[in-house]
């Protein structure tokens, strides 16, 4: 049989925000939504791509010809041809051990730190067997989390959380039909796993992005408090908007098209986390 | 900082004091010489005539102050004799003492008068116009040149009405300080002094260790608030800017006034007490260059130390740099040092470690070109059949060049200095001018531009000799191309393994150089009775070595420099940070222990919050922990982005935080990369 693999798109050291400690975050290529706001779109695809930075650009056009051809696409021939190395491949396919490997030859700093590893994406659990066989490995080595929006079918889920020791969970738009225009899917997916995920014992660290006038009104935002607090929680994370968030489009071709104004972006009213005893912070 | 504090603070960024300085230059040399006057003598008189020529200013809120009104020390040699010496002798940096550490606690403890009068009883033992007599006497005019200064200043400070001045200077330098007002006061006539008397890189040394006790009594006896106490520092640390401008170095800034704080005492023991705390709030706010701020650091370092720290390292200054006890003590011992003075070390100007009052060390008289030789090894590397015989190569040549830079240093000249003697520990009981050598006479080699020579030998390994994927033809003719049509060569280069990677292949090798580089120099002394050390600094010879230098099989093009210090190269692409900690402390660092620190570059956003600042302060914790010798920390400053900016190739691995998320600084829009160096405007 085939070594079940799975495909990364970076893997970054010393990533401050992804948990606590000293942590190693990998992201997953691949996603099931298109949040409007995303600001890692060369997380969205699961395939690898070639992705090109647009700074330092001589404008030679040597990459633009060669992807003609090819339907737009960047190919790694347009990367060869690229002057200045503006182009390069996104997305690695990893073996599990492979991964492990390159994971565990941090495990001393790691530990001491008080860290581990954060399974970031696109969306992880989007490669769940691939993400369960590595938690496996790893479970008891390293202090395991991810970071989800938990779009996942429920048995994906439920046979990965033996294996974590933390979830970070994204509840980021609770009315049904909002959540459809700005995410796209069911809402009722995302509660279903943050049911599991609460019922597991595993921590569980609910986060909300804050976008302007979306996620960031009383309404949602009062809804996201009772849904911690009936879940019996504490404790939550906001993750303030930034206009850089679009920054990364370029890479990929595209361009970043917020259905809400940026510029709106300012510090929500905590007092619905606050009433239900919820700690809050803003990351 | 406080209101009084504040306005001496805006005296200095205003630069208009420098409009009371007098334009007249002074030249002794001529007099001198027609008079044959001994060497030691001239460099008093000189002192002497400078503290004549200078003029005390004050400021109505001056409590220490003291500024230079005479831009220019004349040498105290005509061009014509000091040539004559320069042609029979090793002639280091211009000959002038320099890149020490004074025993201040020995000028603290009993004044300069104990010191006085002691000189006067042991040159009373010697036959008048013998060579110590006249040392005696140069030391004896020094101190006289010392307290003319003083009383300067205290006459000036009395005039004006600042009667705590003219009543602190009625007793210092003379006397023990009262307190730790006076020590400050006389600290900085000290080092005043220093710079007057031509001294270069004029280090202040454990400052939290010799101070402490003044500073203890006050606190304790309540005679000295502790707010009181804190803007008396942020005053002398701001009087230590207030000449940068006239002292001597490679760059403005490249002064020397390092400052250390923490570490352990004689006996092992932790010293980090709140003058160590107090000195980082003070310089935190301050945020001006001087004192460059070390701390000494090892596994039981508590956690808010490395917090206070990176609150500093945010400010973007470049400091605080840290050395790791556990490592560099032992490395000191190994090489000859008694235990209770290895506890005892300090920075030189930059990172060498040396001893106060006990080290006429030269701790950076040279480097070994790392790069340079791999590159000649290559440039022969049809002779040699397999990667065994071209490694070997490699080392046979290191260490042959460290036969040749240690033979160069012999017959080192530097000219008396006899006040910088008596500031020195053993200088005034063995009538022994400092320029002659004290207790450690060692001198300190950087190994410059390690992982350019690692990464180097890694790609000719991987691509010529294992996969043979370049062929050793095709490797020459694009070395001698610089690449110029050989971009596939290149790539090849390129993509082997590097040092930083956390990736044996390549880390090994630089294992290997360095620890060539500490065979090479073990054993060998030099003709002042000290050893050789190994280092792992660049000083600016990553620039001097490389801008002559031709491409290298890296991938690194013609003149291109190496890394800063203890660094990745600047063209590798790095894993993360947690790799290069991994890469950079496999070396055997007690080997090579003379000073050079890994040097890791954060973006400022990185700090914006308590998390980032507590994550960073976790990392050098771990380094630490890790077994690193020394580590600086940058938070990326304006300038660097918008050279980025213009530049991107040059900064591949520049990272950003820009909120809950970090991206490459390359891969930013144009728009949002202006914006961040918008913001930067405002933490300047």
């Amino acid at each position: 049989m085939d070594e079940l693999k799975g495909l990364i798109f970076s893997i970054e050291e010393f990533a401050v925000y992804d948990g606590p400690g000293i942590r190693t975050s990998v992201f997953f290529k691949g996603c099931p939504l298109r949040c409007n706001w995303c600001h890692n779109p060369e997380g969205l695809e699961m395939r690898a791509q070639i992705v090109r930075s647009p700074n330092g650009c001589l404008g030679c056009g040597r990459c633009d010809a060669i992807a003609k051809k090819h339907g737009g696409e960047y190919t790694q021939e347009a990367a060869d041809a690229c002057p200045r190395h503006l182009l390069r491949p996104s997305g690695v396919w990893y073996g599990a051990d492979e991964l492990c490997a390159k994971l565990l030859k941090n495990a001393d700093l790691l530990r001491a730190g008080g860290g581990g590893v954060t399974f970031s994406g696109g969306e992880c659990l989007m490669q769940a067997d691939f993400l369960t066989e590595v938690a496996k490995k790893l479970h008891g080595k390293l202090h395991l989390a991810i970071q989800t929006s938990g779009y996942a079918p429920a048995d994906k889920l439920r046979g990965l959380l033996p294996y974590l020791d933390l979830v970070m969970f994204d509840l980021k738009l609770l009315d049904a039909a909002q959540f459809r225009k700005y995410i796209g899917g069911d809402l009722s997916v995302v509660l279903r796993s943050f049911r599991i995920a609460a019922e597991s014992g595993v921590e569980l660290l609910p986060r909300t992005p804050l976008i302007p006038g979306v996620t960031d009104t009383p309404e949602n935002l009062n809804a996201v408090a009772e849904t911690i607090a009936s879940a019996g929680l504490h404790k939550a994370e906001l993750l303030a908007y930034n206009k850089m968030a679009g920054s990364k489009y370029k890479l990929i071709g595209k361009t970043y098209a917020p259905m809400f104004d940026e510029s709106k972006a300012g510090v929500p009213d905590l007092t619905p986390f606050k009433e239900r005893g919820i700690e809050v912070r803003i990351l | 900082m406080d209101k009084r504090v504040q306005t001496i603070y805006d005296r200095l960024q205003s630069r208009e004091y420098r409009s009371l300085r007098s334009g007249k230059e002074y030249s002794f040399a001529q007099d001198y010489a027609a008079a044959g006057t001994d060497p030691a003598l001239r460099a008093a008189d000189r002192l002497m005539k400078m503290a004549q020529a200078e003029r005390a200013v004050l400021f109505a809120e001056d409590r220490i102050g003291m500024m230079r009104t005479v831009k220019k020390v004349p040498p105290i040699f005509t061009d014509e004799e000091f040539a004559a010496i320069a042609a029979e002798h090793f002639i280091f940096d211009g000959a002038q003492v320099n890149n020490i550490s004074s025993d201040y606690a020995s000028a603290l403890d009993g004044g300069m008068e104990k010191k006085r009068n002691r000189i006067l009883e042991l040159r009373a033992k010697e036959q008048e116009g013998s060579k110590k007599y006249v040392l005696y006497t140069a030391m004896l005019t020094s101190i006289d040149a010392l307290y003319l200064i003083a009383e300067k200043y205290r006459a000036e400070a009395e005039r004006m009405g600042n009667e705590r001045l003219a009543e602190a200077l009625s007793n210092v330098p003379e006397n023990t300080p009262r307190g730790y007002y006076e020590a400050l006061v006389m600290l900085r006539l000290l080092n005043y002094t220093l710079w007057l008397n031509a001294n270069k890189h004029n280090t202040l040394g454990r400052f939290d260790v010799y101070m402490f006790p003044f500073y203890e009594k006050d606190i304790k006896s309540g005679a000295l608030a502790r707010e009181e106490a804190l803007s008396l520092t942020q005053e002398f640390f701001i009087d230590l800017n207030f000449d940068a401008d006239l002292y001597p170095g490679v760059q403005q800034g490249d002064n020397g006034q390092s400052m250390v704080l923490g570490g352990c005492d004689a006996d092992g023991m932790p010293v980090y007490n709140d003058l160590s705390k107090l000195c980082l709030e003070a310089s935190l706010e301050l945020k001006i260059i001087d004192p460059k701020i070390n701390l000494r650091v090892d596994k039981n370092t508590p956690e808010e130390v490395y917090l206070l720290g990176t609150e500093l390292t945010k400010q973007g200054l470049g400091f605080p740099q840290y050395s790791n006890d556990d490592v560099v003590i032992p490395a000191l011992v190994n090489w000859g040092y008694d235990l209770a003075d290895a506890r005892n070390y300090v920075v030189a100007a930059c990172w060498e470690f040396i001893i106060p009052g006990l080290a006429m060390d030269i701790p950076n008289i040279d480097a070994l070109n790392f790069p340079g030789i791999v590159r000649k090894v290559t440039e022969r590397i049809k002779e040699f059949p397999d990667y065994g015989s071209f490694l070997a190569e490699v080392k046979k040549d290191i260490l042959a060049e460290c036969d040749r830079l240690t033979s160069m240093t012999k017959g080192l000249y530097l000219m008396p200095s006899p006040f910088q003697s008596v500031l020195m520990t053993n200088c005034i009981e063995e009538g022994k001018d400092i320029s002659e050598g004290t207790k450690y006479n060692n001198y300190g080699f950087h190994g410059a531009g390690v992982s350019t020579a690692a990464d180097s030998i890694a790609a000719v390994r991987k691509c010529v000799y294992e996969e043979k994927s370049v062929s050793a033809e095709q490797l020459l003719a694009a070395l001698a191309a610089d690449f110029e049509g050989y971009a596939d060569v290149r790539n090849k280069l390129l993509a082997a393994p590097k040092m930083g990677q956390n990736d044996d292949y390549a880390d090994g090798i630089a294992v290997q150089l360095l620890d060539w580089l500490a065979d090479g120099l073990e054993g060998k002394h030099n003709d002042r009775g000290g050893i050789f050390r190994a280092g792992t600094g660049s000083a600016m010879y990553y620039i001097w070595c490389s801008s002559e230098l031709g491409a290298t099989a890296d991938g690194r093009k013609a003149g291109a420099p190496f890394a800063a210090n203890f660094s990745p190269s600047l063209d590798v692409p790095l894993e993360g940070v947690l790799s290069v900690i991994q890469s950079f402390t496999k070396p055997h660092l007690t080997r090579v222990c003379n000073g050079g620190p890994l040097t890791l570059e954060f973006h400022d956003t990185l700090f914006r919050n308590e998390e980032g600042t507590k994550k960073v302060a976790k990392l050098v914790e771990l380094f630490v922990k890790k077994g690193g010798h020394q580590m600086q920390l940058n938070a990326v400053n304006r300038e660097k982005m918008l050279d980025a900016k213009a530049h991107p190739e040059k900064y591949p691995n520049l990272i950003v935080r820009v909120w809950g998320w970090s991206g490459y600084f390359n891969e930013l829009d144009t728009v949002y990369q202006d914006q961040i160096i918008k913001r930067l405007e405002f933490l300047q």
